[in-house]
């Protein structure tokens, strides 16, 4: 029926030097003494802070902050993440209570809540974060000096969220010490959150009750947010024609094939987890026994991933050359290079299209006309929407394609260096989002607060939904891993 | 505008490896075509919309699937949520249409309980000096499966958007007779938004009592 299938041998092989993610390592290095929130929940699954894992601690908190906002935690080191936490955790429960039916899209819909959750917390404005978010990085930040500002800045509510702002960027940056699970988690845990209040205001957003760890798949929320976003879009068309063009980052999702690649992804893991659990009925004794063992090992490097990267040595990477280096590394020897390499060229246009945007702010000296084409704030932040949703498809589709690989090849593949690829790309899109809002900033410095505020958070909040949608496609890739190892075992033990 | 379409159709494309399915979807959905050199890995996609009527448009989401062998276990997994597909083999490769059977039983016996509408389309007839395969006996072995038959050229573009209109049309026709129907839970026909107040899946939705499978 077919040919050439010699080229699947050389998949086999995997650089075994990435393994630099130590699970032994505590998460959170800065803080041992204080723990986060979270703790009651195994230590396992600490990168991926969930809301509906920890609802007793936030319940709590919720009432406190919204009668007096002031109320918040100490500017130390290390409470820092963890005071910045508590602080959007609740921001996250007070967008429930402000949001309401009308909240539609995941795009367009979190914006709206975030604004009125923000007008009526009287929080401090993204611009204000993003401006900071600046600053540090001109100063390339010392942890310490970024507390003292945040606290000095007013209320002891608008340090926490500072602080939690300044980690991500810290951790973006690298300077030694970092937070990014802290960062990152956060804004994951308000876009889910959110996620939850739009699909409880949205009647037809019926099985999103939450992602994949609850009833519905991921790509199914997807493809529903997606599908509210073109009814939406085809409504206005219909009503008046030329409104500005709003960036649905669903549709953009979709537009470079992520969320195909989603649901290909999920057929294959589906099946390979059924395969697994058939094979697990068909043993007995201590084969059985075994087999339990070497597959919980696969499960442990799992649920291990880590954003908090001690071994960070990151400079800024200004022209990407760091990510596409440390890639071609994690992926080396997997035989996925056509993808491997469109991710890259997405990368790399999107750091040229910031270059070009913020170029003219770049102290213009020469060139005066400059300012005349400078982006407006919708340009820029169509810009990013757009380019987190592509970065993100092609991350989905590099899983996608490595599943296939895994499969297809028998080759072994280290759980470490699909963990490892996790990292670098939410790192990537953490930089990139942040390097965004800066251009934000800068494009809005006459605008006023109200038109740039929602811009920048909707930025920072597609980002974290951006990184857990790949989180979730890598968890995907565990059945492969595993019923790939299930085969390779059978056929050393055939022999 | 891009976002309003009757239906979404979801289309599997199937044959031995080098007949040239990529080539023949970039044309379709690109209008371009690439000398693509690397083989297919497991499965891609593609998606473009077709107007089978003034005003009537479907949109088509293409699986392009991997043709060589080492792949095979994972490209079934996908047929399964496809309401159609093309069949391609190389007029200029003997061996690629006696596959064709064997490709067509895989198909059938992977969609189950769904059915699927194929379109068997003797690709690469730009190279009519090599060809292997008449245009007869394909269209026999066609008839005998139930199914059309076309010859495409992607190089030249012959055909090809003649291959996923007719192909666009059968189906159509299927969902709107209601021997086709949109069923949770499978992907094969999606229905999509229109503007106005004549939504055109009641059509459909009320015809979901009978069931072709």
């Amino acid at each position: 029926m077919s040919d050439s299938d010699a080229t699947a041998a050389e998949g086999a092989e995997v650089a075994p030097e990435i393994q630099k993610a130590s699970p032994a390592e505590t998460p959170d290095g800065s803080s041992p003494s204080a723990p986060d929130t979270s703790t009651d929940v195994a230590p396992t699954r600490k990168a991926r802070r969930r809301p509906d894992v920890k609802p007793a601690p936030e319940a709590q908190e919720m009432p406190k902050v919204e009668e007096q906002p002031a109320k918040a935690p100490t500017p130390s080191e290390s409470t820092v993440s963890q005071g910045g936490w508590g602080y959007w955790g609740s921001w996250g429960k007070s967008i429930i209570s402000t949001a309401t039916a009308t909240v539609a899209t995941v795009g367009q819909g979190l914006t709206q809540a975030i604004e009125k959750a923000e007008t009526s917390l009287g929080i401090p404005s993204p611009t204000e974060l993003s401006a900071q978010v600046e600053e540090e990085q001109n100063e390339h930040g010392e942890s310490s000096g970024e507390t003292d500002r945040a606290a000095g800045e007013g209320s002891a509510a608008v340090g926490g969220a500072m602080g939690m702002l300044s980690s991500l960027t810290s951790a973006v940056q690298s300077t030694g010490k970092t937070v990014l699970s802290g960062g990152l988690d956060a804004l994951e845990f308000i876009g889910k959150k959110t996620m939850d209040v739009i699909a409880e205001g949205d009647p037809g957003f019926k099985k999103t009750k939450g992602l994949m760890n609850r009833n519905s798949t991921l790509s199914q929320v997807l493809r529903e947010a997606k599908e509210r976003e073109e009814l939406q879009t085809a409504e206005k068309e219909s009503s008046d024609s030329e409104k500005k063009v709003v960036a649905h980052y669903g549709m953009l999702f979709d537009e470079f094939q992520g969320l195909s690649h989603l649901e290909a992804l999920e057929i294959l893991s589906r099946e390979s987890d059924s395969k697994v659990k058939s094979v697990l009925t068909t043993l007995s004794g201590d084969e059985l026994v075994q087999l339990r063992e070497q597959l919980d090992l696969i499960k442990d490097s799992f649920s291990l991933v880590e954003f908090d990267d001690e071994d960070v040595d990151e400079k800024k990477d200004e022209d990407g050359a760091e990510f596409e280096r440390e890639l071609a590394e994690a992926l080396e020897g997997l035989s996925i290079t056509a993808t491997a390499d469109k991710l890259g060229k997405a990368c790399k246009s999107t750091r040229s299209r910031i270059a070009d945007m913020s170029k003219p702010e770049t102290e213009e000296e020469e060139e005066e006309e400059a300012v005349t084409k400078t982006p407006s704030v919708e340009e820029v932040h169509a810009a990013a929407i757009r380019s987190l949703a592509e970065l993100t498809a092609r991350s989905i589709e590099l899983f996608h394609k490595l599943a296939e690989m895994i499969l297809s090849s028998g080759g072994s593949t280290e759980a470490s260096v699909l963990s490892q690829l996790t990292v670098l790309l939410c790192r990537e899109l953490s930089l990139l989002s942040k390097k965004f809002t800066s251009c934000l900033t800068t494009a809005g410095s006459n605008e006023k607060g109200e038109v740039l505020n929602p811009l920048i958070t909707g930025v920072f909040l597609e980002a974290s939904n951006s990184a857990s949608y790949i989180q979730d496609a890598f968890q995907l890739l565990r059945p492969i891993v595993e019923i790939s190892h299930i085969q390779r075992r059978a056929e050393s033990t055939e022999q | 505008m891009e976002a309003i379409w009757l239906y979404q159709f979801r289309l599997i494309v199937i044959g031995d490896s080098t007949v040239g399915k990529s080539c023949l979807i970039r044309r379709f959905t690109e209008g371009r075509f690439t000398q693509v050199s690397d083989p297919t890995v497991g499965v891609d996609f593609f998606s473009r919309l077709v107007e089978i009527e003034p005003g009537k448009r479907i949109k088509l989401q293409i699986w392009d699937t991997a043709g060589q062998e080492r792949f095979r276990s994972i490209t079934r997994a996908y047929y399964r949520n496809s309401v159609g597909g093309l069949l391609l083999f190389d007029i200029t490769n003997r061996r690629s249409f006696q596959n064709v059977h064997d490709w067509l039983e895989e198909a059938r016996s992977h969609v189950q309980p769904h059915s699927i509408v194929f379109l068997l389309v003797g690709h690469k007839c730009d190279l009519e000096a090599q060809r292997q395969v008449t245009r007869q006996e394909a269209e026999k072995l066609a008839g005998a499966y139930g199914m059309r038959y076309v010859e495409t050229s992607a190089r030249d573009a012959i055909n090809v958007e003649h291959a996923f209109t007719e192909l666009t049309r059968d189906i159509f026709a299927l969902v709107r007779s209601g021997d086709i129907t949109i069923q949770e839970g499978w992907e094969g026909v999606k229905s999509g938004f229109v503007p106005n107040v004549v939504h055109s899946s009641e059509e459909v939705t009320k015809s979901d009592r009978r069931c072709l499978c």
